[in-house]
């Protein structure tokens, strides 16, 4: 993706995170690693956006920051790997959120719209 | 998937610490790495080389601009500060697990355990001299008085020193 596609990315980057976790169902125990995320997004848009390091981890230990995720740290094959989980109050902003981002696409969507079919008499 | 070794991984974390990586990303950031140099051994090159793509990717303006945002992004607000300890300023982007931030925490109450102890062993050091040098003993004595508070003295620090191994023991657990 071009810069303006990282500038659109910036903005929504939560929204992302929070819905991915928010699918998370109880096999998995509802929880995902920094990698596994990237690679979600990357294998859901076709490797259209590809989320780096320095994106990625200040937005989720902010998240967790703000009480919406929690941790789980475990070694797996002699590393740390920590894993990150929605809170109740997660859950809640995840669907706030992603309520909130369809209204904002659909708004888009009107704005994006040739504006030769508003007024056709033009 | 073909896992790293423990010296792999080792030059990842080396990597990552001279490129000035945040204390408290550290070993996250290990995992991630390791997770790419992993997958591009499964697509099939050469341990060196998917090292050094890896390590192309996270070069030192990538991990610093990581650190610039995160300490950014993570800043404490004014209330916060307000509230925070010198420790907790001190200690903000660093890797508080490391022990040294424990250590600060509890050094009043171990400065205060080590101080009463001292002075109870001085107390009953210099009743038990007394004994020696005069060869009768009585608790009602100054001397006796003074080998009974330092005993209380001494039990005192080592109950309360004991607590607090307990409670960390406890906290670390959790």
């Amino acid at each position: 993706m071009d810069t303006s596609g990282s500038e659109f990315l910036r903005g929504t980057l939560k929204t992302i995170v929070l819905k991915l976790l928010a699918e998370q169902k109880p096999p998995n125990r509802g929880r995902m690693y920094g990698y596994e995320i990237t690679q979600a997004v990357k294998e859901r848009t076709n490797g259209d956006i590809v989320l780096t390091f320095g994106a990625l981890y200040p937005v989720l230990h902010k998240l967790e920051q703000e009480g919406l995720l929690i941790t789980e740290t475990e070694e797996a094959e002699g590393r740390l790997r920590k894993y990150y989980s929605l809170t109740p109050q997660g859950d809640e902003t995840a669907m706030q959120k992603i309520s909130d981002f369809e209204r904002f696409m659909e708004n888009m969507r009107l704005l994006m719209q040739s504006p030769i079919s508003l007024n056709p008499g033009h | 998937m073909e896992k790293l070794s423990p010296q792999q991984v080792a030059i990842l974390h080396k990597h990552l610490l001279q490129n000035g990586s945040t204390d408290v990303l550290v070993d996250e950031l290990v995992d991630h790495l390791a997770c790419e140099v992993e997958y591009y051994i499964w697509i099939g090159l050469p341990f060196d080389s998917a090292l050094n793509t890896v390590l192309d990717q996270a070069n030192v303006t990538a991990v610093r601009h990581l650190r610039d945002t995160y300490q950014v992004e993570l800043a404490m607000t004014p209330e916060q500060i307000n509230q925070a300890s010198l420790d907790d300023i001190v200690f903000e982007f660093r890797n508080k697990a490391y022990g040294a931030y424990a250590l600060r925490q509890s050094y009043r109450l171990t400065l205060r355990n080590a101080f009463i102890m001292a002075v109870g062993l001085c107390m009953m050091l210099m009743a038990m001299m007394d004994l020696l040098s005069r060869k009768t003993w009585s608790y009602f004595s100054p001397w006796g008085a003074v080998w009974l508070i330092g005993l209380c003295g001494v039990t005192f620090a080592t109950a309360s020193w004991y607590m607090e191994r307990i409670r960390q023991q406890e906290l670390s657990m959790r």
